[in-house]
């Protein structure tokens, strides 16, 4: 693949969002509408204890990503209820359709004591065109299993031959961090098969091989279906002093499978890497591939994890 | 209609000085039948840490068969690790309940975790013995049976059984947190999941029994067995709030079905309540029915949950 970087589209500290959201704009998702493109997000507020709540808000483009002829106004999905999986942030909201309704993958945050969070996948369903959501249950439809134990997050969610494939990651260790005194997550990317959306089988494999270490960490599996080929697009990084360090931190990783269970990792031809210097100089992450007007393109995150905004790409080859 | 005859309190942990973990409580007892011996698995906790939190091990006491009033063993050390960092079971492994298998002996465990704005969170582990239950390693470092859109939080007190070759979990499952001066406290329901191979479930998807007290009625511990032709169900059951006097504690219900899927709350015919005085005056909860030598009896436990340890009663009468 070859990208051309189309550069920053959204900064959310530009613009007034619901729920006193004021920084992030993380892992962009994207509705296709017949006039305009819809970019759901993650952004955040910080709570009464100082800490992050991640809500969803989306803009929406004009097909050729010129202008922004929308932002959200009110709260899309509300956060989860006491205890719930998803009480303190929803980060991503993978957004699709399924015949007249909009499916929204939850990836839902709630936190713990003895490590900082812990994550499950929940299902909402919108019926106004992805303006609200509402969820089908408060329990998560996919969460932790006998040898997928924490931190199952990050839905991707595509529908091939009338079945439902998610693609998500799970956590495989907590391991402790002697420069930060505190547990940091590892986590691969595995998937699931389903006939309704709701009930799923996971595969319960590691499908995308490591490349760094065996503590890699990957996240975000974004997949598209182009020229007999499933492409997928994902981020991955070391599993510690990744935040701040140029060398360690999120890059995207690229793997394709003909038959959409297994794939091969194929970084080399991933096309796109840090810039330079600007907004993706230190880091790239939460990618999220689309078709649109018959272009391929790429949103993701660059420095900070998307503090200040997400930015486009364009698939040249 | 039964009527149990109370044999009195088997098992007081405070009695028992050479074990650290084994300092507090002795909860949710069940049982394993030996040869020689019965041997009651239950929950117990060391002193409150530094924080002045709890966790919780499991643990057994072996009863002469022929006298089951003579301890004739306590395990050594708990049956089962704590989880590791991050995981389900990391704070607590209770309560738990056993099945022998053609594998080994299976144990269903709730597993306990740490939460910050609620206090806890519970999923249901496995785990499998291949020394006769002394020890049990797990079947993997997450959940056998976890959350789902309408089983949101708290999956706990399991109960395994094995009924026309089909494995069955009871167990329950939270609804919803409530808020009382400034503290949240779970409401949960009875509920059931069956399995080919103990692996896969499907859950029944809604509440088994219907609720008495209160629409927030806590329900625990759902004790099936087969009996005369039926199957039975004990349970336990309080009210959501201020549940830790006599008033408001938990009481043992009762309920049965012919199929294992209705069920017919009839809670006059539990026959047992708590007593006048002594250590299960105040309450009386998490029931386990079981035959032995041609006798049915049930363990449970008495005041503060648990704390002074649990008791036996004996089946005096039954009427269908």
């Amino acid at each position: 693949m070859k990208w051309e970087k189309i550069g920053k589209i959204f900064d959310p500290t530009e613009h007034k969002l619901p729920n006193e959201c004021r920084e992030f704009a993380q892992a962009p998702q994207v509705l296709v509408f017949e006039d305009f493109v819809r970019v759901y997000f993650s952004t955040r507020k910080k709570d009464k204890t100082g800490k992050f709540l991640s809500h969803i808000s989306f803009i929406d483009m004009d097909k050729e990503f010129r202008k922004i002829v929308n932002i959200s106004s009110k709260t899309v999905i509300e956060l989860g209820k006491l205890g719930c999986y998803d009480e303190h942030g929803i980060f991503p909201l993978n957004v699709l359709r399924d015949s007249n309704r909009i499916l929204g993958y939850i990836g839902g945050w709630s936190r713990r004591v003895s490590v900082s969070i812990e994550t499950s996948i929940g299902l909402a369903i919108s019926k106004d065109n992805g303006l609200t959501f509402k969820r089908i249950g408060d329990g998560p439809v996919l969460s932790s299993t006998l040898h997928e134990p924490f931190l199952v997050g990050d839905p991707f969610v595509a529908i091939y031959n009338n079945k439902y494939y998610m693609w998500y990651i799970y956590g495989v260790s907590w391991i402790y961090c002697k420069a930060t005194l505190s547990r940091e997550r590892i986590y691969k990317i595995g998937y699931a098969v389903s006939d309704d959306g709701i009930n799923w089988n996971k595969a319960n494999r590691q499908i995308i091989s490591d490349k760094l270490n065996r503590e890699e960490c990957q996240a975000l599996p974004s997949v598209i279906y182009h020229k007999d080929m499933y492409h997928m697009v994902f981020c991955y990084r070391q599993a510690t002093d990744f935040r701040k360090n140029r060398e360690r931190s999120y890059r995207i990783g690229y793997a394709y499978s003909e038959d959409i269970h297994n794939w091969i990792r194929d970084d080399e031809n991933v096309g796109i890497d840090l810039s330079p210097n600007g907004w993706d100089s230190d880091m790239m992450c939460y990618p999220h591939i689309f078709k649109c007007n018959d272009n391929i393109y790429l949103l993701y995150n660059g420095n900070e994890f998307g503090r200040y905004g997400f930015g486009l790409a364009l698939l040249e080859e | 209609m039964f009527k149990w005859e109370k044999l009195g309190r088997i098992f007081n942990p405070l009695e028992i000085t050479d074990r650290p973990w084994l300092k507090e409580f002795a909860q949710a007892p069940s049982v394993l039948i030996f040869e020689d011996f019965v041997r009651v698995y239950f929950s117990c906790r060391p002193p409150r840490d530094e924080k002045g939190q709890y966790v919780s091990y499991s643990a057994f006491v072996d009863l002469n068969r022929n006298n089951l009033f003579e301890i004739v063993d306590i395990s050594r050390q708990p049956i089962l690790k704590l989880g590791e960092p991050g995981t389900f079971d990391e704070f607590g492994t209770y309560p738990v309940s056993m099945i022998r298998s053609e594998n080994g002996i299976l144990a269903f465990y709730g597993g306990w975790t740490r939460c910050e704005s609620v206090p806890f969170n519970v999923a249901i582990g496995m785990t499998i013995s291949h020394d006769n239950g002394i020890s049990f390693s797990k079947c993997g470092n997450g959940p056998v049976l976890s959350y789902t859109p309408d089983e949101p939080f708290i999956l706990s007190g399991p109960k395994i059984r094995r009924f026309n070759s089909l494995w069955y979990l009871w167990y329950i499952a939270g609804k919803r947190w409530l808020w009382n001066n400034g503290k949240p406290e779970p409401v949960y329901k009875i509920r059931m999941a069956y399995s080919n191979d103990t692996v896969n479930w499907i859950k029944a998807g809604r509440d088994l029994i219907e609720d008495k007290l209160e629409v927030n009625e806590c329900q625990a511990s759902p004790d099936v067995f087969f009996f005369e032709n039926r199957y039975h169900m004990f349970f336990c059951y309080r009210y959501s709030l201020n549940y830790r006097g006599r008033e408001k504690g938990y009481r043992i219900g009762y309920a049965f079905s012919d199929d294992l899927q209705n069920w017919t709350r009839d809670d006059n015919k539990a026959g047992i309540d708590i007593s006048e005085e002594g250590w299960d005056s105040e309450m009386l909860a998490y029931p386990h029915v079981f035959h032995l030598d041609g006798c049915l009896y049930m363990l449970y436990l008495g005041n503060e949950m648990g704390r002074y340890g649990f008791g036996l009663a004996i089946l005096e009468e039954y009427k269908s």
